[in-house]
């Protein structure tokens, strides 16, 4: 649908123009903003708008910037399956600044970054990967000389708007795990002067992403945001709720081990530990690479990497419940309760026996008084 | 609290002829019916709650034949759904009950309530002393440990809701609980452990409160058992009570 293209943005050209110069039908275009509806839960009648608004961009340039992170989350983008989202997005947006995808490098790649920057000031949208560590100076993440701290609120000063894409831009991710020994923090603690999106997720669905930024291009505001600023059209629903195994959890069939019969049958995955009850994920309906599958779909419980601490409160991952640091009561917490309640029982019927003779003894001792009480 | 007037009830009647007795009623029916309530909806939730946690129980065939959990989540959010309305009622019968019900009966304070409570509990560990404190309500270790009960089960339905708006994102019970217990406590996975280890006080408090009462019963001849089933208890005239 979308071929590599010799043709190149032409300055003043509108987004429509350019995909005519590169050949793109307005079928296949119209067919591209419909999915991107859909995945954004709006109404087909909204499609024209989409592509309106779209076809009429002139060049919306997006920085997108790279801190304390290990690049999966743009693997999870330029690598999608599904070839209109991943081209359209390189090729919709003018991505002005990427190291890890573009072809400059070293001071080149700073220049190219920081004049799209000016250029565009108060109109690009930027794209935050990868958290900011915060302890002693943020010296844990230095690019080109500067902290993460530093690149990320300089690039988010001129921002329209801030789209923070994956755990680590989220909230932190592993890095901030207990006992997040760079004091790693996600954008949102950085940014405050501006609205925030976390795209949620380890990595999350490059689907969401693109959808935001088209939101985003389409309207002129950020999507409708839950709690944790995620955007609803996506993280709106529960994982267990949306669970194509879901059947099997109310009907009490589960899999006990990934190699036994229930396995077999694609039974429940909550006994071996699945998260879906506890997360907010896209995953069942808009699923993986080209919706092939997902976590689930393929026999693996959900891990819950889109929630906040996922690293601390959803391990051991083959667990229903979670660790508490530095202990190792967690997995034995029934075995604790169970002691306990088995101890008082005993405690009780000990304490029965000791009242019995404590009684006996005190009557030997004091016959007359008690006998008085007695009969009182 | 002052008695109305109208006829005498049967325990009444029969304390007036039993020289040397007299009948008081502590817990009128809000109260035992508090209770009745919570222990039974406490049973059915630790069951049922044991199960959710641990589906030891696994159901073969078409799923579409079963509904063993959804029955099992079913009898839970009911009977918590219940518990709850007992403990409003409870509430309100902190400010409406009799001064033994009352909220100023929830704890000891005076410095006489901490001596016996000293007292209390070496008479818990069978130490011989003079005289021991006579109380009609709760007498100050009581007190504390049915107050820690009530923590308890607020701190559980607290956890609870959270973990139940989940189901609905945006709905009454998400914003009212899930919005800020989940990144308070660190996660919604938090919330569940500290719902699933609490319930083990719940489990010990069961064999420790029926044997106490029944040995209270037996060895202090004071009616405890009959005052959750009638309200009133059968006491001694001459004995003085501390909270009377």
């Amino acid at each position: 649908m979308f071929f590599p293209s010799s043709h190149p943005w032409v300055e003043g050209e509108t987004l429509g123009e350019h995909l005519e110069e590169r050949g793109v039908s307005r079928r296949d275009f119209l067919a591209y903003c419909a999915e991107l509806g859909a995945v954004l839960g709006l109404s087909s009648m909204m499609t024209p708008k989409i592509a309106k608004a779209l076809q009429d961009q002139q060049r919306p340039s997006v920085v997108w910037i790279q801190l304390q992170e290990c690049t999966g989350c743009v693997e999870s983008v330029i690598r999608t399956a599904h070839p209109s989202i991943g081209d359209l997005l390189l090729d919709i947006i003018s991505l002005d600044y990427q190291h890890t995808l573009m072809a400059a490098a070293g001071h080149a790649a700073e220049a190219a970054g920081r004049a799209a920057m000016e250029e565009h000031y108060g109109n690009y949208v930027l794209v935050v990967t990868g958290s900011v560590p915060t302890k002693e100076d943020g010296i844990y993440t230095v690019i080109g000389g500067r902290t993460a701290k530093e690149i990320l609120e300089e690039a988010a000063e001129g921002a329209a708007a801030v789209i923070a894409v994956g755990a680590c831009a989220h909230w932190g991710n592993i890095q901030a795990a207990r006992p997040n020994p760079t004091g790693a923090v996600g954008v949102s603690s950085i940014v405050k002067n501006k609205p925030v999106v976390n795209i949620a997720g380890c990595p999350p669905i490059a689907d969401v992403v693109t959808a935001s930024i088209v939101h985003f291009l389409t309207f002129g505001r950020i999507p409708a945001l839950d709690f944790d600023g995620r955007p609803m059209f996506a993280y709106g629903k529960r994982v267990h709720d949306q669970c194509s195994r879901r059947a099997h959890f109310d009907a009490g069939q589960y899999v006990e081990n990934f190699d036994d019969e229930a396995a077999r049958k694609g039974w429940c995955l909550y006994r071996v530990g699945c998260k879906g009850p506890a997360s907010f994920a896209p995953c069942p309906i808009i699923q993986w690479n080209n919706t092939t599958s997902w976590p689930i779909g393929a026999g693996h419980p959900c891990l819950g990497c889109t929630e906040r601490n996922f690293w601390d409160q959803m391990t051991p991952f083959y667990n229903r419940l979670p660790d508490i640091a530095g202990f190792g009561v967690e997995r034995k917490v029934d075995t604790i309760g169970a002691a306990l309640a088995v101890g008082v029982t005993a405690g009780v019927a000990a304490h029965a026996v000791a009242t019995g003779i404590h009684r006996a003894r005190a009557r030997r001792e004091l016959p007359v008084v008690e006998k008085e009480v007695d009969r009182g | 609290m002052t008695a109305p007037t109208r006829p005498p009830t049967i325990p009444e009647a029969v304390a007036e002829a039993t020289p040397g007795y007299r009948w008081i009623l502590l817990w009128r029916w809000p109260l035992r019916l508090t209770h009745w309530v919570s222990a039974a909806t406490v049973v059915v939730l630790i069951v049922t709650g044991f199960y959710i946690a641990d589906p030891y129980f696994v159901t073969w065939g078409e799923a579409s034949q079963h509904f063993l959990m959804g029955w099992a989540r079913f009898l839970h959010f009911t009977a918590a759904a219940m518990i709850v309305a007992a403990a409003i009622l409870r509430v309100y019968w902190l400010f409406a009950g009799s001064k033994w019900a009352s909220w100023r009966a929830l704890l000891p304070v005076g410095k006489r309530d901490w001596r016996n409570l000293v007292k209390m509990t070496k008479y818990y560990f069978l130490v011989r002393q003079p005289e021991m404190p006579h109380y009609l309500g709760h007498h100050p270790l009581q007190q504390l440990s049915y107050t820690a009960i009530y923590a308890t089960v607020i701190i559980q339905v607290v956890t609870g809701f959270a973990m139940y708006g989940v189901s609905n994102p945006g709905g009454l019970f998400y914003t009212m609980f899930t919005t800020w217990l989940g990144p308070l406590l660190g996660g919604i996975q938090v919330v569940r452990f500290v719902h699933h280890a609490l319930t083990w006080i719940l489990v010990c408090f069961i064999p420790l409160h029926i044997y106490l009462a029944f040995r209270a019963d037996v060895m202090d001849r004071e009616g405890e058992l009959s005052s959750i089933f009638s309200g009133g208890r059968f006491v001694r005239s001459d004995v003085r009570f501390e909270d009377e």
